[in-house]
């Protein structure tokens, strides 16, 4: 869920900056590593980041009738990692700032790290828990993207409701209601997205399983499993 | 299938004036609009900016209305969380719903004012450089500013494929449509996941091939970037100051007066 655009007073689109640079430039760091190594990886990051800004740019089948946009950053944090997909995203969120006027660029600090950050840490750490606990990958894809979301979203909130607490209750009861207002979309959003990436896996497994286990995402008996399993 | 900001940027009208002087335009405004204390310099800046990227740019105005709309359900909603939760001041409304008593006090209502106006004013101020600067611009200014070369090589990659996906995606989009690939939810969700999966497949083989294209092109680990000839003409960079300076006396001239 993207703040616009001049929503944030200066002092938190400074402080959200001073948050969020450090771990976009830790993850530019290991990127630069990463590449020096291995350039075939450069295109392929390209793409995938093109891919996460169209995934993000193509509207959900939603329930509530509200035009609703996935973020994928779930889905980079499973295949790349939290640091490489911290980097992915603040590209993108420039990119969907300029070409599609979503979120903003004062605002993009706060931005990358809720969705760039936090989103795709908890993602990752799910996915991470549920492959050691053997639990089925879709399951585990699923979950993960369903945190990742969810966990953008309350981010999002604590961001507004500190920038604007309550008179009686203070942050705690304005990080209530933006909870409140924003679930009506960002909840069914969230199990919608978390189908949406299991069933992609899907495919992916079924027709490109090897992509997978380049990227060290599962361990060749699951792919082998799972694909036996469907043919 | 999405009207992209960047199309309309190539064929607007200060397409070849600096990037530099549109960038420091654009987001010096952001700059004030979300520093100023109170509405009235933000809405200024949100007509002057709309008026000087329909005027002067000669971006089309009926699109350009229709980008407001993009930012008016994020600003509404939160600014009406904001404008019930934040009192302080005279109730100005009051609603009992439920057994909860929901009340605008007048701080809050100023408030709820002051977050519309600035996301206008910024929002304004980002169609702005959305509109005029094409993003080839913006990397190479951000190339001049120390950007690493190898995130300046992926912005510019992503930006390249990005095109190419869209295109690919409307063409599934329509095949699945035409084969009623969008008649109610579970199928809806189906051929949205099949999209995604396929698009995901094409956008490796993309990449794969990408890699194979560079090498074959001698790719040293740097794209080289023309460098745009425009530079700022004096009129233009006083033009802007004059602007800043404006929208700052504005802003700190009614920074005590309230609305409500």
């Amino acid at each position: 869920m993207h703040i616009m655009e001049g929503f944030l007073p200066l002092y938190w689109c400074v402080l959200w900056y001073a948050l969020s640079l450090p771990v976009v430039a830790y993850g530019a760091y290991k990127m630069n590593r990463i590449i020096k190594e291995n350039r075939d990886l450069l295109p392929l990051l390209a793409v995938s980041g093109a891919f996460i800004f169209v995934l993000s740019s193509l509207k959900m089948p939603s329930v509530t009738g509200s035009c609703s946009h996935p973020t994928g950053t779930g889905i980079g944090a499973i295949l790349f990692g939290p640091w490489i997909t911290s980097v992915l995203s603040i590209i993108v969120l420039i990119f969907q700032a300029i070409f599609l006027a979503h979120g903003g660029l004062t605002t993009l600090g706060a931005n990358t790290f809720s969705m760039g950050i936090v989103g795709p840490i908890v993602g990752y750490l799910v996915y991470k828990a549920c492959m050691n606990r053997n639990v089925n990958l879709y399951l585990a894809v699923f979950l993960a993207a369903l945190f990742a979301d969810w966990f953008t979203y309350i981010v999002t909130s604590i961001q507004l409701a500190l920038a604007f607490p309550a008179a009686s209750g203070g942050v705690l009861a304005s990080f209530e209601a933006f909870l409140g207002v924003f679930a009506i979309t960002q909840v069914p959003l969230a199990i919608v997205e978390g189908a949406v990436s299991a069933l992609l896996f899907k495919y992916i497994v079924q027709l490109r399983g090897d992509v997978l286990l380049k990227l060290n995402v599962a361990s060749p008996d699951i792919i082998k499993k799972l694909q036996e399993a469907s043919a | 299938m999405h009207d992209l900001l960047d199309d309309y940027a190539h064929s607007s009208a200060l397409t070849k004036t600096s990037p530099r002087l549109k960038l420091l335009l654009g987001l010096g405004a952001m700059l004030l609009c979300v520093s100023s204390a109170t509405p009235i310099a933000p809405i200024f800046i949100a007509v002057t900016m709309s008026l000087i990227t329909i005027g002067i740019a000669k971006t089309p105005g009926r699109f350009y209305f229709t980008l407001l709309l993009i930012p008016l359900s994020f600003a509404l909603l939160s600014s009406g969380v904001v404008a019930f939760m934040h009192g302080g001041g005279d109730q100005l409304f009051a609603v009992n719903l439920f057994g909860f008593l929901l009340e605008i006090r007048e701080d809050g209502a100023n408030l709820a004012l002051l977050l519309i106006a600035r996301t206008f004013g910024g929002m304004c101020s980002l169609f702005f450089i959305a509109l005029t600067t094409p993003m080839m611009e913006i990397f190479s200014v951000l190339k001049s500013l120390g950007l690493p070369d190898f995130l300046v090589d992926l912005s510019m990659l992503m930006y390249r494929y990005i095109f190419v996906f869209i295109d690919q995606a409307a063409l599934i989009h329509n095949a699945q449509v035409m084969r009623l690939g969008d008649a109610g939810i579970k199928n809806t969700l189906k051929s949205h996941a099949i999209l995604s999966g396929v698009l995901f497949l094409r956008a490796w083989e993309q990449g794969e091939r990408l890699i194979v294209a560079m090498d074959a092109r001698c790719y040293d680990g740097r794209l080289s970037l023309v460098e745009p000839a425009a530079r700022a003409k004096p009129r233009a960079i006083f033009a802007v100051m004059i602007y800043i300076i404006i929208v700052s006396a504005i802003a700190f001239l009614t920074k005590d007066i309230r609305l409500l």
